[in-house]
């Protein structure tokens, strides 16, 4: 049977101001620039983490507002185009499919369809692969002369949903993501999801906020150090630290969080734990929520709730 | 189908209070359980993070050795596909029924190419880890004895005929190929195998005698904690063999260190996420000791030949 899901593939991101945040992502992160379009009339910019093998993982599009025009999960197989449009349309959800290479160079064949919270999903297979930066023959353990933090590789999104409940209901149902970890409110419902496809704590994780909204996507680094090491690049390059380098109780990772120039927030993390398919979920309670996100602090700066993409 | 993990490996060992003791005090296991396996007295331990009821089983002999390894599946009804397939195969397929064994239920066994005893399970007692469900702690108490890495990660077993045992595990139970070494004919000296971990490896082959074990590992967070754990290590005496240091293979970070009656340990962290469609990595021969010990680039004579 196929792995179906196997990870998040990209975001594509809106900017107001592309050739900024192209510096941006590209000296200050270190991702590299694999290509760039202009489709219907805008300019994109698209972008990949050193250990990356496939044509991107972030993609830049120049538009008025800032936030998240979509997020893509990678298909193991072509077949599971077929399988999840089946479901979807079973659940009447509208599934539109496209061709490979028709959303962008370098694109898979892809089916795109809306999540209760408004989001908008893309499931891809297909992608065009352009390798990561090391040979395949006696290949070092990494490149050298990156710029930047240079993380591997993207590793989650974070959303927002008035109904994380139903979010939740529609990704563990139809996508088949297993619940990890999940806070509570004191009436039982639930505040955040964490869910996942690639047996670690989160490929995908929601908290209630503002249908749409893009919380922040993270970068995987290798280990605390590599946090430590990036706070300073962070730092000297000016960039706005939203949350210095500490742990959560949540997933257990070790993560700081800061925003591009434009106001996406994004994350370094690392960390986390192994997960079984049948992984009994964490609960955390609202009393402990503070612990729950920064478990040092046990508090939750007011503008990680309210400020968002 | 597939294979999901390792889940627990089975050894012998002549002195079960000695490697109690090495592996609660020094690698920072728990004993879960003391009991007796066919007569003979055991103890099983588990790492702090893992959930199952166990990860190694020690049972007292004579001669250290390795009785069997087990590979958790993905899912229940796997267990019934893989019997058929191995049975097609034309390896002798038994059935070990729930309550057989301790601290889990049905499982299929069967012997390997190169000799050694796997085992397939799914239904495993499931006893938790140490943090709980409920509002755990991200880390265990600050007062744990030892290394104490969250869980066990990989094995590394040897074998007359590379290239058969890695044809029989990625076409009959369908692991991964992700890196191999090739001689200068082109035949595998050893090859790294991934079930559904996304990981570099969850088992490896490489050349050697049939049936013998060369190392099972524990992972741990980062390469700081294998720092911290030579300094354990070398506090309580124990051997060093390699390290710490890192592999070209996998890229992992790595210690390599022997228990008191010398079955060898790794402590290993690192990595990279390996999608099911990636090309794999080829070490040639002469660059074999940079692929086993970057820094080092030495094929070790005692790290290639010792085994148990």
């Amino acid at each position: 049977m196929s792995d179906r899901i196997l990870r998040l593939q990209h975001v594509e991101i809106r900017v107001p101001d592309l050739e900024l945040c192209t510096a941006y992502y590209t000296e200050v992160l270190g991702l590299i620039e694999t290509d760039r379009d202009v489709k219907d009339g805008v300019d994109r910019v698209f972008l990949k983490c050193w250990d990356e093998h496939e044509h991107h993982s972030v993609v830049l599009r120049e538009a008025p507002t800032y936030g998240l025009d979509h997020m893509s999960f990678k298909l193991a197989e072509q077949g599971d185009l077929d399988y999840f449009t089946e479901k979807l349309q079973a659940a009447s959800v509208p599934v539109k499919r496209y061709a490979a290479r028709e959303l962008g160079p370098g694109w898979g064949e892809a089916i795109r369809f809306e999540s209760p919270s408004g989001h908008l999903v893309e499931l891809v297979h297909g992608m065009e692969r352009l390798g990561n930066m090391l040979p395949r023959t006696n290949p070092p353990p990494r490149p050298e002369g990156l710029t930047g933090i240079a993380p591997p590789r993207l590793d989650h999104v974070f959303v927002m949903a008035e109904d994380v409940e139903a979010f939740t209901a529609f990704f563990t149902d139809i996508l088949e993501f297993r619940l990890t970890e999940q806070i509570l409110a004191n009436d039982g419902h639930q505040l955040a999801a964490f869910l996942e496809r690639s047996h670690t704590p989160h490929d995908i994780a929601v908290i209630t906020g503002p249908n749409g909204a893009l919380h922040h996507f993270a970068f995987w680094v290798d280990e605390w150090n590599a946090i430590r090491d990036a706070a300073d690049t962070l730092a000297y390059h000016g960039v706005t630290i939203d949350v210095a380098p500490t742990r959560h109780g949540v997933t257990r990772g070790y993560t700081t969080y800061f925003f591009d120039p434009v106001g996406n927030r994004n994350e370094l993390f690392t960390g986390g734990y192994w997960v079984d398919p049948d992984f009994e979920p964490i609960t955390w309670t609202e009393e402990e929520m503070g612990r729950a996100i920064f478990y040092y602090h046990r508090q939750v700066n007011e503008k990680f709730f309210t400020v968002h993409s | 189908m597939g294979i999901l993990r390792l889940a627990h490996i089975d050894v012998r060992t002549p002195d079960l209070d000695l490697a109690t003791a090495y592996y609660t005090d020094v690698m920072g296991l728990q004993q879960v359980q003391r009991g007796s396996v066919d007569g003979a007295d055991a103890a099983w331990f588990k790492c702090w993070d893992e959930e199952d009821h166990h990860s190694l089983r020690m049972r007292y002999n004579p001669r250290t050795g390795m009785d069997s390894f087990t590979f958790r599946v993905e899912a229940e009804d796997d267990l019934h596909d893989y019997e058929k397939k191995l049975a097609d195969y034309g390896c002798q397929v038994s059935r070990v029924s729930k309550g057989e064994a301790v601290g889990q239920g049905e499982s299929i066994r069967f012997e390997v190419p190169s000799g050694q005893i796997m085992e397939l399970v799914w239904d495993i007692e499931k006893t938790g880890n140490i943090l709980g469900k409920h509002n755990p702690s991200p880390v265990p108490p600050p007062d744990m004895p030892g290394i104490a890495p969250p869980r066990m990660d990989h094995m590394l077993v040897n074998a007359e005929e590379v290239g058969e045992s890695a044809r029989f595990f990625q076409d009959v139970l369908g692991l991964r190929l992700t890196e191999q070494v090739l001689d200068g004919n082109g035949h595998q000296l050893g090859v790294w195998l991934a079930g559904r971990t996304n990981s570099p490896h969850d088992i490896a082959i490489v050349n050697g005698p049939n049936g013998a074990l060369h190392h099972w590992a524990y992972w741990l967070d980062d390469w700081d904690h294998i720092r911290k754990a030579a300094d354990t290590l070398a506090y309580n005496g124990v051997q060093i063999d390699q390290g710490p240091t890192r592999h070209g293979v996998t890229r992992g970070n790595t210690i390599y260190f022997f228990d008191p009656l010398g079955i060898r340990n790794e402590v290993f962290t690192g990595g990279y996420w390996v999608d099911p469609d990636q090309e794999i990595i080829t070490w040639t021969e002469q660059e074999f000791g940079k692929g086993l010990f970057y820094y080092e680039n030495i094929v070790a004579q005692r790290f290639l030949r010792m085994h148990t």
